[in-house]
């Protein structure tokens, strides 16, 4: 980031600071925004780690004098860079006889069926173990799976659920919140032969991208196939601006009318902000065939975009009306320019804030969704759905206890971020 | 101020649309048939068939989906514009999903209407034939018209070829359609015209359409029948409205009656030891999942798994007395019940209504005019309550704008964890069911009610602080 822009909007406490080092004092002077951050560390060293920390592969063993790490293998022949040897290839690895072995702190995986403990096991149960070390510190479910393992691997899903769900709004919140702001309801104009095309491309965009090819769109290699359709929908919308580029030849065409940006940009937030968002995600999210967490980010980001875009419109107006924008427009930069290099970086402080808050949010509703047993597939462990399975069993209260203490302690931790960033910025 | 109001309730209407919208999508995306009569597998007679297809066909004019879905289609030329008229549905997405490999609709067609013929020709063969090799050869026949992959049907195909080739009955009586039937298949495949699909066309099939049905009668109030048990969605929800509406009502106020004076008393006696527990309780309760917790408070205090001393309050639901006793007992009974589910929703708004309030409030304690009335003598209760409070009431309305749509969307979590028949567990059961005429109605009243919401917020603005008018732009 410039630090340079950035003295202009910001005030400063210390001449000399600059305005993102002025913030993160700030931001530090505060305990509880400091331990939030060690917690938020914490847990985002778990997520990347998860699977060095609770699995039932060995970190590294030694079997028949064959050295091995079998957790760093997984991941090579996952990505198809590897095979298992054939001896490994269908060994059962928590009663392996090694030679020499370093198992994981928890030698557990999420989805191990520990079948000799299933049953739901208390911690305090009598447990059926080789030794303390397979202890199950948190009990284990029904099917014998181990309670922390699962910890392990839903902060993993938490984590990725708020990120990607916040980054998808963030993309969407930041471009309509700039557009409306900057350009307000007369200051962004096209021609009536440009805006006319453009509909009609969208038009034909859709159906050569999506309707034509919604056979090969469902049945084929659904991720590859989506992105030829993104490329035949870009395709499209070339053409068609290049049609009327030439069209513009026509003066009638070329006449230049403003877009209400400002306007369409509000109504679509109303129009969002009224949706009942928890109802139509479950009613989304129940009638996709394969469920898989993917899409639940997906909607969420998709629904949870209006706050941002309000607080970069809010910021834009401010920003729009300063000096040195005005500046930067007397210098005939275009806007695409100005908008991206010299007003976004001072918009986006504040939209820091509704970032950590969202993430909270999402993540508390993902838990939710899946603690209703709804948007994730069968094989992928999340808190919500560990928290639910204590409501088929009362008597399993370590799986009411944990996971909801891991879902309390994450929204926290971004809560008090979001706290945290909103005091270090009005001050 | 009325001009503003006609104003949003203009806006009203394109949100009503766009959600109707949305939500017929997803009914029409739904993999479920919403009607649940499958074909006769082993009929002995034709009329056995023909009656399982008219009652197929009835239930469909019922429903209304025997109508063209919206106002218009734009889709490929290769569909043809009548395929609403296939009323099955598994048959018609399979249709689609041939048309969407071939492009060729004429040689699908003529394939598919062998099968019905060869189908029907299996009530004509002679009583030599035993039941089960016609039953065989018919749900073979059925499973080839609901497959749309190669492999699939050339294997249904096959199938059915060998069996009539091995016997010589079969083969005289059916042995010729069925070859018509085989070259029928390689037509399709042989003449593909995938190009076709890539030629767009616009169909207008005009009002007569699901969609216009379902929308319009919406609007006169006549939600229609449930798919399930065929009951009146209005009487369904009108019970359930009456109980989410119930909770929600006694939480909110309960919540506004308790955290206005934390936080009114918490931001008067700033850095008290009153001020930084209740900010430090209140936000963790901010931060508390209420699904969570009502998950804990079902687990150890609603059943005597943990000792009777934790079994203190009844099961979840309403229990199994409610409505046969009257009176009294039975409001007590309700009572007794709510209690959990109350405390759950109202905690959690509570956390965040004194939050709000107790930093509206020391905006206006730092305010000019607080100085002046302090120094004018006025004692500190009259201070905080008459001056300073009335001036924060501002953003404490607006609040609820914000609360009453939150408070409802967790009414569904409480209701669903806590078995309390309102409009948000019979929205999840609903959707679990694909019952779709009541998630749409559902969807469209909880929109409606969030617009509300929102709409008297903004009125209220007008009464608390007579300076907004609504008449100028922002």
């Amino acid at each position: 980031m410039q630090t340079d822009s950035k003295n202009v909007a910001g005030s400063l406490p210390d001449q000399g600071d600059s305005y993102w080092y002025a913030i993160k004092k700030q931001f530090r002077n505060s305990r509880a925004s400091k331990w939030s951050l060690r917690v938020l560390i914490v847990l985002i060293f778990i997520a990347l780690f998860a699977d060095f920390i609770a699995n039932e592969k060995p970190l590294y063993c030694k079997i028949d004098g064959v050295t091995s790490f079998p957790v760093l293998k997984d991941y090579l022949v996952k990505m198809n860079l590897a095979k298992w040897p054939t001896p490994l290839l269908n060994i059962d690895w928590r009663n392996a006889d090694y030679d020499r072995v370093i198992l994981a702190p928890i030698p557990y995986s999420a989805t191990t069926f520990d079948l000799e403990n299933a049953g739901y096991k208390s911690p305090f149960d009598q447990q059926q173990v080789k030794s303390k070390r397979y202890w199950h510190w948190m009990g284990t479910d029904n099917l014998g799976r181990d309670t922390l393992a699962g910890m392990i691997a839903g902060t993993r899903t938490a984590m990725l659920v708020g990120v990607i769900a916040m980054s998808i709004a963030t993309i969407i919140g930041m471009f309509l919140g700039t557009i409306a702001g900057y350009f307000g309801d007369d200051k962004f104009k096209i021609s009536r032969i440009k805006i006319l095309l453009n509909i009609v491309a969208f038009f034909f965009a859709i159906f050569f991208a999506f309707i034509a090819r919604q056979y090969i769109l469902v049945e084929g290699n659904t991720f590859l196939e989506l992105m030829k359709s993104m490329v035949i929908f870009m395709i499209v919308f070339v053409l068609f601006n290049l049609l009327a580029y030439v069209l513009e030849f026509i003066p009638f065409l070329k006449k230049e009318i403003p877009v209400p940006v400002d306007i369409l940009v509000m109504r679509l937030i109303e129009v969002m902000n009224s949706i009942p968002g928890l109802l139509f995600l479950l009613a989304l999210l129940a009638i996709i065939k394969y469920p898989s967490i993917l899409y639940v980010m997906l909607f969420i980001g998709l629904l949870r975009w209006t706050g941002i875009a309000r607080f970069v419109r809010a910021e834009l107006l401010r920003i729009k009306n300063l000096n040195y924008i005005e500046a930067t427009e007397a210098f005939g930069f275009d806007s695409f320019r100005i908008i991206v290099k010299h007003a976004i970086p001072n918009a986006i402080t504040p939209v820091l804030i509704t970032i950590a808050f969202g993430i909270a949010s999402a993540i508390l509703l993902e838990a939710f969704l899946s603690f209703l047993g709804i948007g994730s597939a069968p094989e992928e462990v999340t808190w919500g759905k560990m928290l639910s399975q204590a409501r088929t069993n009362f008597s399993a209260w370590w799986l009411a206890i944990f996971p909801g203490i891991a879902i309390f302690v994450t929204v926290t931790v971004f809560n008090l971020i979001g706290e945290g960033l909103t005091n270090a910025l009005s001050r | 101020m009325l001009t503003y109001l006609f104003k949003r309730i203009l806006i009203f209407i394109p949100t009503l649309i766009v959600i109707s919208l949305v939500a017929f999508a997803m009914r029409l995306a739904s993999p479920g048939d919403p009607i649940n009569i499958p074909n006769s597998d082993k009929p002995v007679f034709r009329n056995d068939d023909l009656w399982k297809k008219r009652a197929y066909e009835k239930k469909a004019e019922e429903l209304n989906l025997d109508k063209p879905a919206f106002y218009f289609n734009f889709t490929s030329a290769a569909y043809p514009d009548t395929l609403y008229k296939i009323l099955r549905k598994d048959e018609r997405t399979n249709i689609k999903k041939l048309i969407g490999q071939y492009g060729n609709w004429n040689d699908i067609h003529k394939f598919q209407q062998q099968i019905d013929v060869l189908k029907d020709k299996l009530f004509d063969l002679p009583d030599e034939i035993n039941q089960t090799t016609k039953n065989k050869i018919r749900n073979t026949l059925s499973k080839t018209k609901i497959s749309y992959k190669d492999k699939r049907i050339t294997s249904f195909l096959n199938e059915v070829n060998n069996k009539i080739n091995q016997d010589s009955i079969l083969n005289q009586y059916l042995g010729a359609d069925t070859k018509v039937l085989l070259a029928a298949y390689q037509d399709v495949k042989k003449q593909a015209t995938p190009s076709a699909l890539w030629v767009p066309a616009f169909r207008w099939y005009g009002f007569d359409n699901q969609y216009h049905h379902w929308f319009t009668s919406f609007l006169s109030g006549d939600f229609g029948t449930s798919f399930q048990d065929g009951r009146e969605v209005t009487s369904k929800i009108k019970s359930a409205l009456s109980w989410t509406l119930l909770l929600n009502f006694i939480s909110i106020l309960l919540a506004y009656l308790i955290s206005i004076p934390i936080g009114v008393i918490a931001a008067s006696k700033r850095d008290s030891i009153f001020d930084k527990t209740s900010t430090l309780i209140t936000f963790l309760l901010f931060s508390l999942p209420s699904f969570w917790i009502a998950t804990i408070l079902v687990v150890f205090f609603t059943t005597p798994e943990y000792g009777n001393w934790t079994n203190i309050f009844p099961s979840i639901g309403l229990g199994k007395n409610y409505g046969v006793q009257s009176g009294w007992a039975n409001f007590w009974d309700v009572a007794a019940h709510l209690i959990l589910p109350v405390f759950c929703l109202t905690y959690a708004a509570l956390a965040f209504i004194s939050r709000q309030v107790r930093g509206g409030m020391l905006d206006v304690l730092q305010k000019d005019f607080i100085r002046t009335a302090k120094a004018k003598g006025v004692d500190d209760k009259k201070v905080i309550w008459k001056h300073a409070f009335r001036n924060s009431l501002f953003p404490i309305i607006t609040l609820f704008a914000a609360v009453f749509p939150a408070t409802l969307a967790g009414s569904v979590v409480i209701e669903i964890i806590f078995n309390i028949p309102g409009m948000g567990r019979l929205a999840f059961e609903s959707i679990l069911a694909e019952d779709w005429p009541i998630v749409f109605s559902v969807l469209m009243l909880a929109a409606i009610l969030t617009i509300i919401g929102n709409l008297v917020a903004d009125m209220l603005y007008a009464v608390a602080d007579p300076r907004v008018t609504f008449t100028a732009e922002n």
